[in-house]
């Protein structure tokens, strides 16, 4: 039992310390090939620090103020949900389809608090949000279903099993995996996805009210968004990790991968980002789920 | 003999009657008539609860038995049927009592109660479709009782269902001739010997009818009218039972009537699946993704539930066409989970429109300070019908795709997950746009609605936690509903799945509790730390611009208009433009058909001497002509 509430602890503790580390890294990165020196690694956790103890916290409202809690709740639970390696608490509980739903519940608390701070700003944010949400999906839960046909499970923890040896989903279904790859990105809103925040269109969208402890929150969310993205990406494609050391890794490669394309690319109009994953990434989805139905 | 079940029957037919006399005398009078016979008619349903097959003959007409039969999955819709009439009631009460007909309400909304628990009742084909009949005039006179355009929307409605009714009734015609019987075991039994021809095309005969009633795409054209425009407690009676009689038909035809062994040898099997399924799966994939597609788009907050419907209906549909264990279950749980939170759903508009007078999203806006009992039961409204885990459209869903992936329909999961993203826009838009943003000042001395349209509210938003929590609960009686049609019955425990009864198990209170668990972590953070100051809706971030009341910056209209850029090429195909490019040929084709019918005596006269000539030669021949 004290085990479990350790664990229960100790593993949104990693995921919030994996993802303000990436979100640090990331800034300095981003900093370095732009030729610049770049703030310190711990930047993003010292932002949160000093918005969390600011004194005057501005609110519009109950649901205001339940939104970026509800957020952050929902992030938590769905980091119990995505395997981690030597936690299994709650893998009876759920699978791959109920975690897609899990995953929306930290977004609808966010999307309700933005909606009644009723700046005009966030209102597009979340539209655009829940728009584009709708392009990446389509590719996204093609790919999904490619790998539950693959592996003939739902269970997430089965289908890391699976991929145990080098039998990783990646290399089973390299089409896919691309796919599922540009999904995610998409997901992340960086660029050119990232018409949600965009703050030379919609003054940071949905944050646009967003100040003090409420940002502090956000932006903790934001670091557990950045490790549940990339873990989900990790356990289905890349087969989890035998240690938390691995796992890490892994998710840091994919990051630094996903930085590359970020810094280079400019922003999309919510259309065109739409358009394009309703085009050659959902051909590409079907065609690996061809590949899959035909070859087994 | 028991006359329990025609007790049950007559039930509503009376309190109509009573409640109509009632209001003669004062209004008080029809208001006790009309509450206790709803209720009367729930205690009478639920006294059914775990027995087994009722029936009772109680006519014979045309050498043919009459009957009234409960069996579970009639006694699964009549109290789904019975329940929501109930609130439906309670509803009205603040909502009809200035409008000119208010008897005549009362008297029409208890005998749709009473024809729908006859449809569902009945035990043979006569009986069926004369309460079928019944049920679409008198749905069509309650469609009429609303807005201005309702009675637009009702001809349209009521169009449909005579297209349906005729379909129907040419199809009970074939029937009886064949087997001089309309009693459904009868039939049954009966059909075993026909051939394939026959069989098939009554059964297309009554599909027509049926997915007209459950506006299964492209047979949807009257839905989003006469939903919009049909007062709010008849639009929540439509959405959450009455199109459910159309899936109750089809599926009662389809499992019990016709039977799957009838099927198996005349119909050829498709992917693995008999083609009648594989058709009613995918006009259920279009309905999903078009209804979803077409509710985003909407500016008007009953139109976007009724489009809603379409899609989400879509799923009940899908979810039996499987033909499993796992989609029969999940399709009939998302029928009486989708009764509860979409009638509540229409309550809460309804109850936006009895205060502010529009149903216009754009002139909404920031009632969440002034109405917080509507905007939290439309919160959980929104949740459930999302499919948000841990209300009651979440286990339906769960199930349904569940069931898709053991049929490894890896498209039509595609479809039904892309429509449970899609439906995340149109709920948003319609709390947003009625209760989040800003506040118009027009509306300032709003008030919350009375007590007796919160009690249907807090009542449903009640059932979609407990359903959502347990759902359990509504599948002790969907088992026996699969136990009655010859299907092995799903495995479920109170809280979810175990082990076996899908891929995969799942244990809706463990997410739950770990969700409340995260909450309150993620609260107590929250209010520790140091106080919040409230600001008026105006202090807001503006790029330098003031924004006052004069000056108001608000994003309600078009609020999905990149999403419309993006499907105009698709939403060129109308179905409704079809019908209506039909309708003016048949108008053309009628101006010529006038031409013979000119309608003076004189013409007619002719014509009959005409014709008597030519039948007098023919006599008069011997019958031969040349």
């Amino acid at each position: 039992m004290v085990e479990k509430i350790l664990l229960a602890v100790l593993v949104p503790l990693f995921a919030f310390l994996v993802g303000i580390f990436l979100e640090g890294f990331k800034r300095k990165m981003v900093a370095r090939i732009q030729r610049r020196y770049g703030p310190p690694l711990i930047q993003p956790l010292l932002d949160i620090i000093k918005l969390l103890s600011k004194k005057d916290n501005i609110s519009h409202g109950l649901m205001f103020d339940l939104g970026p809690v509800i957020a952050l709740s929902g992030s938590i639970l769905t980091v119990f949900f995505i395997p981690t390696p030597g936690f299994k608490l709650l893998s009876a509980s759920g699978d791959l389809v109920a975690l897609l739903y899990i995953m929306v519940i930290g977004s609808l608390g966010m999307a309700l608090g933005a909606g009644e701070s009723g700046n005009p700003n966030a209102s597009i944010g979340i539209a655009r949000a829940l728009t584009l949400m709708l392009g990446y999906d389509l590719p996204f839960v093609i790919a999904l279903s490619t790998v539950i046909l693959k592996f003939d499970t739902t269970n997430l923890y089965e289908i890391v099993a699976a991929q145990s040896d080098l039998y990783w989903g990646a290399f089973l279904m390299p089409i896919t995996a691309v796919v599922a790859f540009i999904a995610t990105y998409g997901a992340m809103g960086e660029h050119p996805f990232e018409v949600v925040v965009a703050p030379q269109e919609v003054a940071t969208g949905p944050m646009v009210e967003y100040g003090g402890k409420h940002l502090g929150f956000l932006m903790i969310d934001h670091a557990f968004h950045i490790y549940i993205e990339l873990a989900l990406f990790t356990d289905l494609f890349l087969g989890g990790a035998s240690n938390l050391g691995y796992f890490f890794l892994k998710i840091f490669g994919l990051h630094i991968l996903l930085t590359f394309f970020d810094t280079v690319y400019p922003r999309f109009r919510i259309e065109n980002a739409v358009r394009f994953f309703w085009r050659w990434p959902t051909v590409f989805a079907l065609i690996g789920l061809l590949i899959v139905m035909i070859g087994g | 003999m028991n006359l329990s079940i025609l007790t049950l029957l007559l039930t509503p037919f009376v309190g109509g009657i009573l409640a109509y006399l009632g209001g003669l005398i004062h209004r008080s009078v029809r208001f006790a008539f009309a509450f206790l016979f709803s209720l009367l008619t729930i205690v009478l349903v639920a006294g059914y609860y775990g027995s087994k097959i009722d029936s009772l003959i109680y006519g014979r007409l045309f050498g043919s038995l009459l009957v009234l039969q409960m069996n579970s999955l009639s006694w699964l819709l009549a109290i789904v049927i019975s329940t929501i009439f109930l609130m439906s009631t309670l509803f009205s009460i603040p909502e009809m009592e200035e409008t000119p007909h208010v008897n005549a309400y009362y008297f029409e909304l208890f005998f749709l109660e009473g024809t729908m628990l006859g449809v569902v009742l009945a035990g043979d084909l006569l009986t069926f479709f004369v309460f079928w009949e019944m049920m679409s005039w008198v749905s069509y006179f309650l469609v009429i009782k609303g807005t201005k355009e309702s009675s637009q929307a009702g001809y349209k409605y009521i169009i449909m269902s005579l297209v349906g009714a005729d379909a129907a009734l040419i199809g009970l015609t074939l029937v009886y001739l064949k087997t001089q019987s309309f009693v459904f075991v009868n039939i049954s039994s009966m059909l075993s010997s026909q051939s394939p021809a026959f069989i098939i095309s009554v059964f297309a005969l009554f599909a027509i009818n049926f997915l007209i009633k459950a506006a299964i795409m492209p047979l949807h054209t009257w839905l989003p009218d006469a939903y919009s425009e049909a007062p709010s407690p008849v639009s929540s009676i439509l959405s959450g039972v009455l199109e459910k009689i159309g899936v109750y038909g089809l599926f009662f035809f389809v499992f019990v009537i016709f039977g799957m062994n009838l099927f198996k040898g005349i119909i050829p099997n498709v992917f693995g699946d008999s083609l009648i399924f594989v058709v009613l799966q995918w006009m259920a994939g279009l309905s999903i993704l078009f209804g979803t597609f077409l509710a985003i788009l909407q500016e008007d907050a009953k139109r976007i539930l009724a489009y809603s419907t379409i899609a989400q209906v879509g799923y009940i549909v899908l979810g039996l066409s499987l033909n499993s264990t796992l989609g029969v279950a999940g399709g009939l749980l998302q029928l009486v989970n989708h009764a509860i939170f979409k009638s509540l759903l229409f309550f809460v508009v309804g109850g936006i429109i009895y205060r502010t007078g529009t149903k216009n999203l754009s002139e909404l806006g920031g009632l969440i300070k002034k109405m917080p009992v509507s905007f939290i039961s439309m919160l959980l409204g929104i949740i459930a019908l999302a499919g948000i885990p841990p209300l009651n459209g979440f286990a339906p869903k769960w199930m349904i795709y569940q069931a898709l992936i053991q049929k490894k329909s890896v498209l039509l999961l595609t479809i039904a997950l892309i429509g449970g993203t899609g439906s995340f826009l149109y709920v948003y838009r319609l709390i947003h746009s009625i209760f989040l943003g800003t506040l118009p000042e027009k509306y300032d001395n709003v008030k919350e609605v009375p007590l007796l349209m919160q009690i249907p509210m807090i009542f449903l938003a009640l059932l979609t936690i407990i359903f959502g929590l347990f759902p359990g609960i509504p599948l002790t009686a969907i088992a026996k509903v699969q136990e009655f049609i010859g299907m092995t019955p799903i495995r479920f425990t109170l809280t979810g799945f175990p082990q076996g009864s899908a891929l995969s198990t799942l244990n809706i209170v463990k997410i739950s509790g770990t969700l409340v668990g995260a909450f309150a972590f993620a609260f107590l953070l929250f209010v520790s730390l140091p106080k919040t100051r409230r600001v008026s809706q105006y202090d807001n971030y503006a790029a330098g611009q003031v924004v006052t009341k004069y000056t108001k910056y608000n994003y309600s209209f078009g609020f999905y208009s990149f999403f419309r850029d993006i499907m105009n090429p698709i939403f060129k195909l109308s179905a409704d433009e079809i019908y209506t490019e039909f309708t003016k040929f048949m108008r053309v084709l009628g101006d010529h058909i006038r031409r013979v019918y000119t309608g003076g005596l004189e013409t007619y006269v002719s014509y009959i001497v005409v014709i008597m000539a030519v039948i007098f030669a023919f006599v008069v021949l011997g019958g031969r002509i040349w």
